[in-house]
C-alpha cells in the first residue's frame, strides 16, 4: 500500500511540488550564471534569498506530506481506516526522500554539470550536499511536522525550539561572562562537532517518527523534541576539544608525520613589532580610544623546528594558561591561530609569534608578577600534495583535483585574480604565488588555508561546489611597494598554486617557565 | 463482538469515563445514550483506538482495542459527525483510495450506496455540507460489508430528509452486522436498537435489552379519593413524583403488571384508579436524565 498512499499524496500535493521543484532550479541557474567571478552583483543579491526559499520550500512540501495524514488528533479518518503505519511512514519518506530530495538533487546536479564537471563528479557533489541539507532542515521537518497537525504549529514549533535552543546557549555564555564556547568553532574538526550534532538530529528524528507513527504518542513525541533540542545545545556547550581533536589525530592520514617537530619559547626573537605599514581599522582603532577594558595583546616568540620539506604548520587550537608564583591558575584563555609555511627544502628553524589576548582587569592585577605560562597545543601539519602552474594572464585550468581555475586581472590592474570551483568539497589548503618563469622571479606568495579535515562526504554546504581563490598583487598603486614580477611580466608569467593536504593531527605543549606579561605587549 | 471492562479516561483533573463496564452482544444494535458529554464518543474513540484510555481495557472482535490491526480494521466501519477526510479529494477519488485497503470491498454495493444516497462523485469533500459529509461517510463505511459499524452521534446537525436517506441506507445494508450507536437524537435510534446503555457523565447508568428496558418504564398516573399528605418515601425505583391536586404521577422504572397495583395502595391510601402508558424512549432518557441531574444537585 506504500506506492498506493505516495500516488494519494501525488494527487493532492502536484502543484506543490511543481512549485518546490522550480524553486531548486533558480539558485542553481543563478550559481551557474554567476561562474568563477561573481560579476553580477544584483544576481549575487538574489541568491540569498533564492536559496532560503529552495531550503525551506522542501521542509515545507515535506511537512505538508507528512500532516496529509497527521497523527496528532483524534477526528482523521485514516485511524479508523485499515492502513498500515508503516506503510505510512514508507510512503511519506518515499515522496521526501526521493521524490523531493530528488529534484533537489538534480537540480544540483546539473548546476555542477553545466559548470563543466563530469556526471559522476556532479552526481556525487550533488548528493552529499543534499545529505547535510536533509539531516540539518528536511528531517528535523518531518519530525515536527509528526508531531504537530498543522504547518502553523509546525512552524511555531520549529521557532520555540529554535528560541529554546538559542536562550540556552545564550544563557550560558552569560553564566560564563560572555565568552563563546563551540569548542570546534573555526577549526578544521568543527566537522565532528558538527556530526555529533546531526547525530542528535538523526537519532531524535528516528525516536519521534517511531514514537508517533507506532504508537501515536504525541506528548512522547513533544518530550523528544524538547529533549533533542536540550541535546543539541549540549553537544554544541558541552563537547570539550580534547577528546575531539584526540578522534582527529586517530584519523591522521599519515600519523607520525610530525613526530621530529619541536616548539620552544625562544627570547632572543625579541619582542613582536607591529610591521610598518599596517595600521589599525577604525573599529579597532575607536576600540582603543573609547572602548575601556580593552584587552592586552600579548605575543610570545616561538621558535619552531623539524618541519618536513614543503610542508605548512598550523594551529588547530593554543590553551593557554597563566600560572602564579602559587601554582594557581590566574587566568585561562585561547591564543590566536598561527601558521607557519616551509616552501621548498625546510633547513633551517621557523619563527612565529603565539599571539593571546589577556582581560585588562586580569592583566593589571598580573602585570607585576612572574607567571608561569603553559599552552596546549594542537597542531596539524600539511605536506604539499599538488602544484599548478596557470597562466596569470586569461588562465583557465580543469583538473580532478584542482576543480576548475580561471585567472584575471582586477579592475584596478593591480592583482591577478585567482578563482576555483571545485564540484564537492575542494581543497581547502594552499598557497599561490606569481612567477615568471623565464627569470625564474616570484612574488610573496599568500595563503589560502582554511582546513576543513572532514571527509569528503561531510559537507554543510548549501552550494554543491565549492569556490577558493585569492588576489595576487603585482603592483602597488602607492608605489611604495616594488614586486618581482610586475605588470610588463605578466604576459609571460604564471600563478602557481600549491595545494597541500593534512598529513598528521598532533599535539605539543609549551611551558614557559618565568615571564613578566609587560614584556610580551605588542609595540 | 465488544467488551469493555472498568474503562475510563480522564482529560486532566477530568474524568470523562469512569469504571466503564459492557458488552454489545454480536448481532445487536446497541445504543450508547446519554447527554451531551456523558462521555459517549470518547467511550467510541477508545474503542476505535484513536484514543489511549486511562485506565481498563475493552476488546473488540476479540482483540484488545490498543492492539487493533488493519485486519480488524477492515471489518469495521466508523461514522461520526467528528471525522476529517481529506478536504481536498474529490468523492469519487477518496472512495477510490479506500477501495484497494478492504478485501471485501463490494464495487456494486459501493455503486448502489452513491446512487442511494445522492452524492456528487466529482465534487471535492471541502465543497459538501455537514449533511452530505456524514452520507459520504456512511458511503465509505458500508462497501465493505462491516461485522461491526460505529456509528457516532450520526444524526447530529442533520435535517429530516437527510436523516431518512441516511437511516434507509442503513438499515437497507445492515444484515447481519453489529451496530455500535451513540446518540442523543433518541426518536432515530427508538426503532434501531435492539440494545441499550446509558451514559451519564461518564459513569454508566444501566445498560439492557430495549425489550427489557421498555417493559420496565411506565409512565404512572395514580389518582386518589383525595389530595395525599405528603409523599417522601416514595421507593426509589419510581421517578419524577409529582403530586397535583389528587393525583399523583410518577416513573416507575420495575413495572411490572402484577405487582404494581398493590405497592402503590401499600404507599398510598385511598386509590380510586392506577393508569400506566407506557413510554418512549425520549420519555425514559428525559425521565433519567433529569434525576440523575437532580441528583446530582
Amino acid at each position: 500500500m506504500v506506492w498506493h498512499i505516495f500516488k494519494k499524496d501525488w494527487k493532492l500535493l502536484w502543484p506543490f511540488f511543481l512549485a518546490v521543484a522550480v524553486v531548486q532550479f533558480i539558485p542553481a541557474a543563478i550559481r551557474v550564471k554567476l561562474g568563477l567571478f561573481g560579476e553580477d552583483p544584483v544576481l549575487g543579491y538574489v541568491l540569498i534569498p533564492a536559496t532560503v526559499v529552495a531550503i525551506f520550500g522542501v521542509a515545507f512540501l515535506a511537512a505538508a506530506i507528512v500532516q496529509q495524514d497527521s497523527i496528532p488528533g483524534v477526528r482523521q479518518d485514516w485511524l479508523v481506516r485499515p492502513v498500515r503505519r508503516r506503510d505510512l511512514l514508507l510512503a511519506k519518506l518515499l515522496f521526501i526522500l526521493v521524490l523531493v530530495e530528488g529534484t533537489a538533487i538534480a537540480a544540483a546536479t546539473l548546476q555542477v554539470l553545466e559548470s563543466g564537471f563530469s556526471l559522476h563528479q556532479s552526481l556525487s557533489a550533488a548528493f552529499f550536499q543534499n545529505l547535510f541539507l536533509i539531516s540539518a532542515i528536511t528531517l528535523p521537518a518531518i519530525a515536527l511536522a509528526s508531531a504537530t497537525k498543522t504547518i502553523v504549529e509546525c512552524v511555531i514549533g520549529s521557532i520555540v525550539a529554535y528560541l529554546g535552543g538559542a536562550a540556552i546557549l545564550i544563557a550560558f555564555a552569560a553564566a560564563r561572562g560572555g565568552d563563546e564556547r563551540l569548542e570546534a568553532a573555526g577549526t578544521g574538526s568543527w566537522w565532528i562537532m558538527q556530526s555529533a550534532v546531526l547525530l542528535v538530529i538523526l537519532l531524535g528524528t528516528c525516536f519521534v517518527l517511531g514514537t508517533q507513527y507506532l504508537y501515536r504518542r504525541t506528548a512522547v513525541a513533544r518530550g523528544s523534541i524538547a529533549l533533542s533540542c536540550v541535546l543539541f545545545v549540549a553537544v554544541l556547550e558541552f563537547l570539550p576539544w580534547k577528546p575531539l581533536f584526540a578522534f582527529q589525530q586517530h584519523l591522521s592520514s599519515q600519523p607520525g608525520a610530525a613526530h621530529a617537530m619541536t616548539l620552544s619559547f625562544d627570547a632572543a626573537l625579541g619582542k613582536y613589532h607591529q610591521p610598518s605599514g599596517i595600521t589599525l581599522s577604525d573599529q579597532e582603532l575607536w576600540e582603543r580610544l573609547h572602548k575601556p577594558g580593552t584587552p592586552a595583546e600579548l605575543f610570545l616568540p616561538l621558535s619552531i623546528s623539524g618541519l618536513p620539506d614543503d610542508s605548512i604548520l598550523k594551529t588547530d587550537k593554543s590553551e593557554v594558561r597563566l600560572i602564579s608564583a602559587n601554582g594557581k591558575v590566574a587566568y585561562r584563555g585561547v591564543g590566536e591561530y598561527f601558521e607557519v609555511r616551509e616552501e621548498g627544502a625546510s633547513n633551517r628553524q621557523s619563527t612565529a609569534y603565539q599571539e593571546f589576548d589577556v582581560p585588562e582587569t586580569v592583566y593589571s592585577r598580573l602585570k607585576s608578577q612572574t607567571l608561569r605560562v603553559e599552552i596546549d597545543y594542537s597542531l596539524t601539519l600539511f605536506r604539499l600534495e599538488t602544484a599548478f602552474g596557470i597562466p596569470a594572464l586569461g588562465g583557465d585550468l580543469r583538473s580532478p583535483r584542482l576543480g576548475w581555475c580561471e585567472t584575471q586581472m582586477n579592475e584596478s590592474g593591480s592583482a591577478i585574480e585567482l578563482r576555483c570551483m571545485q564540484a564537492g568539497k575542494g581543497p581547502t589548503c594552499g598557497t599561490a604565488f606569481l612567477e615568471n618563469p623565464s627569470t625564474g622571479m616570484r612574488n610573496p606568495g599568500l595563503s589560502i588555508c582554511d582546513p576543513d579535515y572532514a571527509p569528503r562526504f561531510i559537507r554543510s554546504d548549501v552550494d554543491p561546489t565549492s569556490h577558493y581563490g585569492l588576489n595576487l598583487r603585482f603592483r602597488d598603486p602607492s608605489g611604495l611597494t616594488q614586486y618581482p614580477v610586475d605588470g610588463p611580466q605578466l604576459p609571460k608569467s604564471q600563478v602557481v598554486l600549491r595545494l597541500y593536504e593534512p598529513q598528521d593531527h598532533f599535539t605539543r605543549q609549551l611551558t614557559i617557565p618565568a615571564i613578566s606579561l609587560p614584556d610580551w605587549e605588542s609595540k | 463482538m465488544i467488551q469493555a471492562h472498568k474503562l475510563s479516561k480522564k482529560f486532566g483533573r477530568h474524568d470523562a469515563v469512569r469504571d466503564l463496564s459492557f458488552a454489545v452482544p454480536e448481532g445487536s444494535a446497541f445504543a450508547l445514550i446519554g447527554a451531551n458529554g456523558a462521555g459517549k464518543t470518547t467511550t467510541i474513540k477508545i474503542l476505535m483506538n484513536i484514543l489511549h484510555a486511562s485506565g481498563g481495557m475493552a476488546e473488540v472482535l476479540g482483540v484488545d482495542s490498543r492492539r487493533l490491526s488493519p485486519r480488524e480494521l477492515a471489518q469495521i466501519g466508523y461514522v461520526s459527525e467528528n471525522q476529517d477526510m481529506p478536504p481536498r479529494m474529490r468523492v469519487d477519488e477518496f472512495i477510490a483510495y479506500l477501495r484497494p485497503f478492504y478485501p471485501t470491498w463490494d464495487a456494486a454495493l459501493e455503486k448502489t450506496l452513491l446512487r442511494q444516497l445522492r452524492l456528487p462523485p466529482e465534487r471535492r469533500i471541502r465543497d459538501l455540507s455537514h449533511g452530505m459529509r456524514m452520507k459520504m461517510a456512511l458511503a465509505c463505511a458500508l462497501p465493505f460489508r462491516p461485522r461491526l459499524l460505529v456509528l457516532d452521534e450520526p444524526f447530529s446537525g442533520l435535517d429530516p430528509l437527510v436523516r431518512d436517506e441516511f437511516m434507509e441506507s442503513l438499515l437497507h445494508q445492515a444484515g447481519e452486522m453489529t451496530i455500535l450507536i451513540s446518540s442523543h437524537e433518541l426518536g432515530e435510534i427508538d426503532g434501531v436498537a435492539t440494545h441499550l446503555a446509558f451514559l451519564d457523565e461518564g459513569r454508566l447508568l444501566f445498560q439492557e435489552s430495549m425489550t427489557d428496558v421498555i417493559a420496565r418504564f411506565r409512565e404512572v398516573r395514580v389518582t386518589l379519593d383525595r389530595e395525599p399528605a405528603v409523599a417522601t418515601h416514595a421507593p426509589s425505583d419510581w421517578l419524577q413524583l409529582r403530586t397535583l391536586g389528587n393525583v399523583v404521577s410518577f416513573v416507575d422504572t420495575q413495572f411490572s403488571e402484577a405487582g404494581l397495583g398493590e405497592r402503590v395502595k401499600a404507599l398510598l391510601p385511598g386509590v380510586r384508579d392506577i393508569d400506566t402508558q407506557p413510554m418512549g424512549l425520549r420519555s425514559i432518557f428525559t425521565a433519567l436524565a433529569r434525576t440523575a441531574r437532580e441528583s446530582a444537585v
